[in-house]
């Protein structure tokens, strides 16, 4: 329908150039953490760090590479996603649904808050002794310090969205016929989604914070014990193998959260 | 035929009007500053069945807490309301009320879906008020994709879906530019014109009132009560535009304007 005009060879440059550099700060971008990668590789060859501390890149690549294919990594890796997905889960499912209700409900609001307000600061690592006194020191403990922490930011957070969502939308359910359950379901919980799904990456992140502690204290597997074992044994290049997996794990998590929301929240701008 | 024109003369008679309010009183509480503000008072007006009928005033005369206790989101304090309807009435609100992780055609059958209307059904009414609202190249738009405008045409088209008896609209132009307010006047009354729908319309605009409505009431400024009941003389079909070259238009746009001004004086 739109009527292209005929522009100059000159306008078109102008008109196209902010886009085009746009698309070389982006390609650019990907390049950006390479170079400190390189400079990190330089000085560490040429002894300018101690490279006991911080040995070369490409001797870590080296350690990772043997680590790849006897499997081990991946036997840690494992263990350590399987504790996050669960514990995760455990959280979130709760964590949001508590949310969805404190939000709607103004009374379950008024008697419940507190208690939630009051828990939420006592740090999740403080208590890890804890749990693994009453769940032990097997997998289960794990879960439920992970699901500790992922339940109040999802709660938080879903309580959040449910607060903001603005009242016509409620209006609009009522005098569409809406019953209290449809208006949870069909309203209160799509609202909330964009919030749900911040509270979900930054319960990402906090849960591989957490894990990692865990698995440092009470564990015969995952890339927290293998980070700690490494440092008893003073195996500097296999503990950097373990930071950048245990950091690579989250970061790919936020990814494909990302990619969720893209893809059950399209109406929320990115 | 003398007969039958006149049984149905008095069959009509003997309907009750759509809506009946009497001495309708609401008045809210602030706990914070321990004060009640009393929004309406002592309101009283039917609609007849297929009237199309405007609540004007100034913004704060209580004419939206009218309608949203006609539309039950809002509970009276005093006086009676009666909907002789077999239907509750359908709102189509103020503002951008579209829900927007909908598309259009999700949105126009909202209230469908929560019935359990089969899919089929709900697609074949959807796409008549497409159609019926001129929204129909934007069923799979998203309501971040559209412009004010449209959005409210999407409200309306929500709101006439389930075909409700009443229909209670509270200022939906209000927010539009002048140029489509017309547009979106001129579609009004075509489509209450095929529909017979009861209209209860709110505006604080007067030139609004007088294009839509077969009669305007008045109300004053907080307490919100009555002032005044205005016949509005046009012959139907209305021309939104046309009509502006009447110069009972402007007789009637003045007298409106005196009323609202008057009780100012407080």
């Amino acid at each position: 329908m739109s009527v292209t005009p005929t522009l100059t060879e000159e306008q078109w440059r102008r008109l196209k150039a902010p886009a085009r550099r746009e698309r070389i700060f982006r390609i650019a971008s990907y390049f950006s953490p390479l170079l400190l990668l390189l400079l990190w590789e330089l000085s560490s060859q040429f002894n300018l760090i101690d490279r006991r501390f911080f040995p070369a890149p490409s001797a870590i690549a080296g350690t990772a590479w043997r680590m790849i294919v006897s499997f081990e990594l991946f036997e840690h890796i494992g263990a350590t996603l399987r504790r996050v997905g669960i514990g995760y889960v455990m959280g979130a499912v709760p964590g949001i649904v508590m949310g969805l209700i404190l939000g709607l409900s103004r009374p379950a609001r008024r008697l419940l808050g507190p208690i939630f307000s009051a828990l939420y600061p006592v740090p999740k690592i403080a208590i890890l002794p804890l749990i693994l006194l009453i769940f032990g020191v097997g997998d289960a403990s794990k879960f439920v310090v992970i699901a500790i922490g992922v339940f109040f930011l999802m709660f938080y957070n879903t309580m959040g969205g449910v607060m903001q969502t603005p009242q016509i939308y409620m209006d609009v359910a009522k005098n569409a016929g809406a019953t209290r359950l449809q208006i949870f379901r069909r309203i209160a919980f799509p609202a909330a989604l964009p919030s749900v799904f911040t509270g979900l990456k930054l319960a990402a992140g906090s849960s591989y914070i957490i894990i990692a502690a865990a698995e440092f204290l009470g564990a015969r597997s995952g890339v927290g014990f293998f980070i700690w074992a490494s440092w008893q044994t003073f195996a500097v290049s296999r503990m950097f193998v373990g930071i950048v997996a245990i950091s690579a794990m989250g970061y790919l998590t936020i990814l494909a959260l990302e990619a969720l929301e893209r893809r059950f929240v399209p109406w929320a701008k990115h | 035929m003398e007969i039958v024109r006149e049984m149905h003369a008095a069959a009509a008679e003997a309907l009750p009007p759509a809506i009946e309010v009497s001495h309708l009183t609401k008045a809210f509480y602030d706990s914070e500053g321990d004060r009640v503000t009393v929004a309406v008072s002592d309101v009283s007006f039917s609609v007849a069945r297929g009237e199309f009928v405007c609540i004007v005033g100034p913004s704060g005369c209580g004419k939206t807490t009218v309608l949203r206790i006609l539309a039950d989101l809002e509970e009276k304090l005093g006086g009676t309301v009666k909907l002789h309807s077999t239907t509750p009435p359908a709102m189509v609100f103020q503002e951008a009320s579209v829900l927007p992780w909908l598309t259009v055609s999700e949105n126009i059958a909202f209230p469908l879906s929560l019935k359990g209307v089969s899919r089929a059904e709900q697609e074949a009414r959807v796409r008549d008020l497409l159609a019926l609202t001129g929204l129909t190249e934007f069923a799979k738009a998203r309501p971040h994709q559209l412009s004010g405008g449209m959005k409210q045409r999407v409200s309306v088209a929500r709101a006439l879906v389930d075909d409700r008896d009443i229909l209670l609209m509270d200022e939906p132009f209000g927010a539009l530019d002048e140029q489509t307010r017309l547009v979106l006047q001129q579609e009004l009354l075509r489509i209450w014109e095929t529909t017979g729908k009861t209209v209860v319309f709110i505006t604080h605009s007067v030139d609004e009132a007088l294009t839509l409505a077969d009669r305007v009431l008045v109300m004053s400024p907080r307490p919100g009560t009555l002032v005044a009941n205005l016949m509005v003389p046009f012959e139907r079909p209305r021309d939104v535009v046309e009509m502006r070259r009447d110069k009972r238009f402007w007789d009637m746009t003045y007298e409106v304007w005196r009323l609202l001004a008057s009780p100012a004086r407080d």
